[in-house]
């Protein structure tokens, strides 16, 4: 597929990139990637020390705090780079949430003791927003933050966690002062997984992962400088990071990689000259292309100094329904062959993970604001309505 | 944020000619005021009586002619050494958007192609003679072409060629003074001026009230040393040239029925509120801005491309964009004609004449089926 980003200096840059990727990215990593097996902690762990060895472990952080000084566009062509070769995509709690939420938010003490640590990968953070109870409606979580000598005591549950069996950290949303407008009592807490009261009971997907969890504060004691601004802000914090790195929402170069896998299953599976796949690839293929020349038009709006705003929705909306057209279209393609159980002995290769991606990514027009959600900015923000 | 009104695409991408690469050009003064002279122009001659009053008696709408050539509309995407306004793609889609949402029934886009075709086709002397009174509005000349399938061929005899064939479908063809016949002789194309005095003309109207043309040239003789050879390379930018014009109008057409349909959604009440209070309605309408920025972002896609020398890459995106829009049209009328309620199957507001119009461009230089093949052969 053609790539639109490719000056002369554009394919410097992608050809750097590669030339790093197929040095360092280890071959079991790039193997899981390419056919959409599950990830361990261990894929994610050892691809960040080679990204943090070499400063691109943070492609949006400015330079003064550990990042390469990318520009948007070389951003987006890593990032088409990076799927295109088979990376992991780094889980982004630390790098695209918590982290630039204290670069603007936070201490100079909470600056100094986390941000180096969520380069290096020594801290893993989570991220504690949903609620059993507060889904799209956010701003009615219930964890309750009482005052007391030196701190707060947090006491109820967060749910959705991602990798928080591997995270040291969690970042959340509590609720301060119940008698305000709802969004005006919550405030964001960092909170060390160690304490004592916290408890995680993990919750086991469709596809047989179990890559989100519960978890549960009891009575869990946050001292005063864990508080990230001041108390009472947070649903301010967490909205900021609606703006913070959105122009890759749209997922282009996830797209892309999932274009050529259903190109290989489609060969492995003798239908390559199948009309219907011809057809059905050719259409995603321009859907993709549309979201890139959107994305590009706001790449250069955002270069030109305009601000961005929930124009982005558009590129979440898009680029999840196509990715998940795509994970549906593996489905059409594969046939019998997804039907074994994954690691059967019957199990076969490029079809063994198909219908658990299409399971898995059903949350992509769920989590992050939802598709719903996002249709609903668009309507408030951009339409007026 | 907000787009400039043309926005192009690929300001920063960096752009060497001939190359696969998509530039960025912001639009010059001159496709600023070319598009809102456009939009100023349809809002004072293009009401929806006005032209009514146009489709009742078609020489009405002749008159804008010369005003629209002496605006400058059919010389910008000619070079300056052809009196030409040397605009590049990227800068003429905002003219012809406007164009496309005014429902305007001129055929500026087929004068257009059939100008960029001749530029590249006639030797240079030849060419300036044969544009002058193009560009100036003295007369109408279009591209006139078979069916898919069905060629118009040519015979040599004696010096003459001897054509035979329809083209069924001739943007203009109405009021056109010369078509510029696209015929086979021998396996290869041959580019015939044919006077309309010399073919059988039998003008007709399309499902939108444009007047258009049938015409037969079974019979029709030209002078051999009147007609060019060796065209190959002009047809085809000519057509990738009038295929961009068709998206441009489409983006506009589509950008209007949005527009229409968002205004519409804001003041009609029911239940005690706008109707664009109710969530059904405001996913609809997001899902149509949707359609309109995918729609203008292909556009400026293909408009980029349509210079490139690849012929492959050129032919990707621009079909790639035909069939983008071609889609986001089929959504958009969908949800304009169902937010509309009642109205948007009537006569009597602009959206149904739009909903027409799309399905009308829709057709025009090869549907979404023939530009998914070309799509999926310029891989």
């Amino acid at each position: 597929m053609s790539d639109l980003l490719n000056s002369a200096e554009d394919a410097a840059f992608r050809a750097e990139i590669r030339d790093f990727v197929a040095k360092t990215l280890h071959p079991e990593t790039r193997e899981k990637v390419a056919l959409g097996a599950p990830l361990a902690r261990e894929d994610f762990a050892r691809w960040q020390r080679s990204l943090y060895e070499k400063g691109w472990v943070a492609p949006a952080w400015p330079a003064e705090h550990g990042g390469p000084g990318w520009s948007a566009r070389e951003r987006l062509i890593a990032d088409e780079e990076m799927f295109r070769l088979h990376t992991p995509p780094l889980p982004g709690f630390g790098l695209k949430m918590i982290g630039p939420i204290l670069m603007r938010f936070g201490s100079e003490a909470q600056r100094t003791r986390f941000l180096p640590r969520i380069l290096s990968g020594e801290d893993w953070w989570c991220q504690g927003f949903s609620e059993p109870g507060a889904g799209s409606d956010l701003a009615s979580l219930r964890m309750r933050a009482v005052r007391c000598e030196g701190g707060w005591k947090l006491s109820g549950s967060k749910t959705w966690t991602t990798y928080a069996q591997y995270a040291n950290w969690i970042f959340c949303l509590v609720r301060t002062d119940p008698e305000v407008k709802k969004q005006e009592g919550i405030s964001m807490m960092l909170v060390d997984m160690a304490s004592p009261g916290v408890s995680r009971r993990p919750i086991r997907l469709a596809d047989g992962t179990e890559e989100v969890n519960e978890i549960f504060l009891d009575d869990v004691f946050v001292p005063d400088d864990m508080v990230v601004g001041e108390v009472n802000k947070g649903w301010t914090y967490a909205k900021a990071l609606l703006e913070h790195e959105r122009l890759g929402i749209g997922g282009v170069g996830r797209s892309k990689h999932l274009l050529q896998r259903v190109r290989i299953m489609a060969e492995a599976a003798g239908r390559a000259d199948d009309p219907a796949i011809v057809a059905a690839l050719a259409g995603f293929e321009i859907d993709v292309m549309a979201i890139e020349a959107f994305t590009l038009r706001l790449l250069a709006a955002a270069e030109a100094g305009e601000r961005i705003g929930a124009e982005t929705s558009l590129l979440k909306v898009r680029g999840t329904e196509v990715q998940q057209g795509l994970t549906e279209l593996m489905l059409d393609v594969a046939g019998p062959a997804m039907l074994p159980e994954r690691e059967s002995p019957c199990a076969e290769e490029p079809f063994e993970n198909v219908a658990y991606q299409f399971l898995n990514w059903r949350k992509l027009s769920i989590y992050g604001g939802s598709n719903e959600i996002q249709r609903g900015i668009l309507a408030g923000q951009v339409l007026g309505l | 944020m907000k787009f400039s009104e043309g926005f192009s695409l690929a300001r920063c991408l960096g752009f060497e000619e001939g190359n696969k690469m998509i530039r960025f050009d912001i639009p010059s003064e001159e496709a600023t005021l070319l598009r809102e002279t456009a939009e100023r122009f349809v809002a004072d001659r293009y009401g929806l009586a006005q032209r009514a009053a146009m489709l009742a008696d078609e020489t009405l709408a002749q008159k804008n002619w010369a005003d629209m050539a002496e605006l400058g509309w059919l010389a910008a995407p000619l070079p300056e050494a052809l009196g030409g306004l040397g605009l590049q793609p990227v800068q003429i889609t905002g003219l012809l958007e406007a164009l496309g949402a005014g429902l305007v029934l001129e055929p500026v886009s087929a004068v257009m192609q059939c100008a960029a075709t001749l530029a590249r086709a006639l030797p240079e002397a030849q060419a300036q003679d044969t544009l002058d009174p193009i560009l100036s509005g003295a007369r109408i000349d279009v591209m006139a072409e078979g069916a898919r399938g069905k060629p118009i061929t040519a015979r040599s005899d004696d010096g003459t060629l001897k054509l035979s064939g329809t083209s069924p479908l001739v943007m203009g063809g109405n009021i056109a003074a010369t078509f510029w016949v696209v015929a086979e002789r021998d396996g290869a194309e041959v580019l015939c001026p044919v006077p309309a005095t010399a073919a059988q003309v039998e003008r007709y109207r399309l499902l939108d009230g444009q007047p258009v043309a049938r015409v037969v040239f079974d019979g029709v003789t030209v002078r051999e040393a009147d007609t060019i050879a060796d065209i190959g390379a002009a047809l085809r930018f000519g057509a990738d040239m009038g295929r961009v014009a068709i998206l441009a109008e489409s983006a506009g057409v589509i950008d209007a029925l949005y527009r229409a349909t968002l205004d519409y959604v804001k003041l009609r009440e029911q239940f005690g509120r706008p109707i664009g209070r109710f969530q059904a309605v405001q996913h609809r309408m997001a899902d149509m801005f949707i359609a309109r920025e995918e729609a203008r972002s292909m556009l400026q896609l293909a408009a980029e491309a349509q210079e490139s020398k690849d012929d492959a890459f050129r032919a990707r995106l621009i079909s790639a964009a035909r069939v983008k829009i071609s889609d986001n049209a089929r959504k958009v009328q969908r949800d304009a004609v169902q937010l509309h309620g009642g109205m948007g199957v009537t006569d009597e507001l602009p959206v149904g004449h739009m909903v027409k119009r799309l399905l009308v461009l829709a057709q025009l230089g090869g549907n979404r089926q023939q530009h998914l093949e070309r799509f999926n052969a310029a891989a």
